[in-house]
């Protein structure tokens, strides 16, 4: 029996409510702005409750609603001028020779020591979108590979390369920031290795 | 399997995906005998639970709350 109006926003609201702190988080990201951000999610609500017959019940409605933010997001949010403010690729995904340098701690440690969730929330902020969308779903929000491949309608192989080069973006961004912030006592890597042996 | 191999399969490990029993028996043995690799799988898990708890934890505003319940009763 098909469902009356009211019906529907019951069944709505009950799938939509225990993910609005996900949407709300992700639409952060990737606007970088609050107000951008709640604008976002109540985009995605509209939409998604217009096309809610188009949802079939007991599939994954997670992964349809974060589908509809993140192309709410692409369409409507992200301009082209965006791209072109960004850094080069190859510059971002040079290996960082700053590394942050403690005595008695390696600097893996100091790094996870040294970061806070500003700058954590900073780096994954200016990574480029294509990156930064995978980041997001795959590693913060903890979408599959396969999840993370529908949700964006890319490939399974194209979600792991992207995957691997924001991985080693937002590597390179921490330890920039984490290095900054140690600049009394900064030094390449191998400088920290050969100071200690 | 060797470090070369164990680093390959390393971010298959941490995001759970893809690996077989085998695989994945083969990549814990591999930990327990190579000290860099452990040092670095460790490294990678750490970091990850790093920005995994610092982006999760990030309160939703109240008034969204609100406007989401009135987008979905103006239907």
């Amino acid at each position: 029996m098909e469902k009356t109006k009211d019906q529907q926003k019951i069944l709505f609201q009950e799938l939509l409510m225990p993910e609005l702190g996900a949407l709300f988080r992700t639409a952060l990201r990737m606007t970088r702005n609050r107000e951008d951000a709640e604008d976002l999610v109540q985009e995605t609500t509209t939409k998604a409750f217009s096309a809610i017959d188009r949802f079939e019940e007991g599939t994954n409605f997670r992964a349809w609603i974060f589908k509809i933010l993140t192309n709410t997001f692409i369409n409507n949010y992200y301009r082209v001028r965006e791209r072109n403010k960004l850094p080069s690729l190859d510059e971002m995904e040079e290996e960082s020779a700053f590394q942050p340098a403690f005595e008695g701690i390696s600097p893996e440690q100091a790094l996870l020591n040294t970061l806070t969730k500003e700058d954590i929330q900073k780096a994954i902020d200016v990574i480029p979108i294509d990156f930064k969308s995978v980041v997001v779903l795959n590693l913060v929000e903890g979408f599959s590979y396969k999840e993370t491949a529908e949700i964006l309608d890319i490939p399974i192989g194209t979600v792991m390369s992207r995957l691997h080069r924001g991985r080693k973006i937002l590597q390179k961004l921490l330890w920039e920031y984490s290095s900054s912030k140690n600049s009394t006592e900064k030094g390449t890597k191998e400088e920290w290795t050969a100071k200690k042996q | 399997m060797d470090c070369k191999e164990a680093v390959e399969k390393l971010y298959l490990y941490l995001d759970g995906e893809i690996l077989t029993p085998q695989e994945r028996k083969d990549f814990e043995e591999h930990l327990r005998i190579c000290r860099k690799c452990c040092e670095k799988f460790d490294f990678e898990k750490n970091l990850l639970n790093l920005i995994k708890s610092n982006c999760l934890d990030t309160p939703l505003p109240a008034t969204l709350v609100n406007k989401v319940l009135t987008v979905i009763n103006s239907f």
